[in-house]
């Protein structure tokens, strides 16, 4: 396959991923944890079954990267007030209790493992540090209420 | 007497700027990044274009004083200090990279201008000076202030970049049409 076909396969795989799985992916940090699980850890290669079945492999491996980029490089950019938002619906979309994934996500800082390979080392680092006031900000805001309730 | 008073204060001063200097080094040592090779360096993203307007601007500073909160206001100087080194020494390795693929070109070249060679220079160690007092501007007072220069000193590295592609190519171009003229021969 030359280039121009490749590019073309390669759009038309990104196109159905929109259209199938990440438009029905609640917010952006959501979106970019569910495209970065796809990733084999050891080959840094992506896998969708899905995808893989209706295109190549090696296509909707590299659809599953463009999406990945695309993703981060709109939460590297949207200010603070817009990540915590986004932190937000993320947390209020899991099953897991709203504690226990702030708690756990302050510690273990998972959102690392969720970046892209070879991304700009420093847009890289002023991703993780708003993810990480934008989990302060949220457990602050947890901290109050939970203040608030009682005397309410 | 008065003489002696003025000394010990100026000695103080002194050790108190080598005191920041060293300071704001180390600090900018700390976050130096993990050696990357050439080939990696080459296929590492650039920094986005609006990098230095978020690490420098003010506005989601405003935010989180606006949460009245003392902790996570510390916090956020911290985090956009450490992102602001981070980006000084990226960029500043990457002007460094040019310069040397700058001197590479050089060498096959056979007809050097004086006035370019000296105008690169000249920006090249301007850039470095900015960059040294970037990196001990922002641990002494954070990003938050530095904006102009930093905007400055990635306008500059533009230029630096842009000047050496198209002098490499230049000296490409030359090199070529030379090879192709002794092949006609």
């Amino acid at each position: 396959m030359d280039v121009p076909d490749n590019r073309a396969a390669v759009e038309g795989a990104y196109d159905d991923l929109l259209r199938r799985s990440l438009s029905k992916i609640k917010g952006d940090l959501a979106r970019l944890i569910y495209v970065a699980s796809t990733r084999d850890y050891n080959t840094g290669k992506y896998h969708h079954d899905g995808l893989a079945a209706r295109f190549q492999a090696e296509i909707a491996g590299q659809a599953l990267e463009m999406a990945h980029r695309e993703i981060f490089h709109r939460l590297a950019e949207c200010s603070l007030r817009e990540l915590v938002g986004e932190v937000e619906i993320y947390v209020s979309s899991s099953r897991q209790s709203r504690e226990e994934i702030l708690e756990v996500w302050q510690k273990l800082e998972p959102y690392r493992v969720a970046l892209p390979v070879d991304v700009n080392v420093a847009a890289a680092q002023l991703f993780v540090s708003n993810v990480k006031l934008a989990l302060a900000i949220l457990c602050r805001r947890q901290e109050r209420q939970a203040m608030e309730e009682p005397a309410s | 007497m008065i003489g002696s008073w003025s000394l010990i204060a100026g000695v103080v001063l002194l050790l108190l700027l080598v005191a920041v200097v060293m300071k704001g080094w180390l600090a900018a040592r700390q976050f130096e990044e993990p050696t990357r090779t050439p080939r990696e360096l080459e296929e590492m993203e650039t920094c986005p274009e609006g990098f230095v307007s978020k690490t420098f601007s003010r506005a989601d500073w405003e935010f989180v004083r606006g949460l009245k909160a003392e902790r996570i206001e510390r916090l956020f100087q911290q985090e956009r200090k450490r992102v602001a080194l981070v980006w000084v020494r990226q960029t500043s390795a990457m002007i460094r990279k040019v310069m040397r693929e700058h001197a590479r070109a050089a060498r096959q070249s056979h007809n050097l201008e004086f006035a370019t060679e000296v105008s690169i220079l000249s920006q090249f160690l301007t850039l470095m000076a900015v960059f040294g007092i970037l990196s001990v501007a922002i641990q002494i007072a954070g990003p938050l202030w530095l904006g102009g220069l930093a905007h400055f000193a990635q306008r500059l590295s533009q230029q630096v970049r842009t000047m050496q592609e198209s002098f490499q190519a230049g000296v490409l171009a030359k090199s070529q049409g030379s090879a192709n003229g002794l092949a006609a021969r």
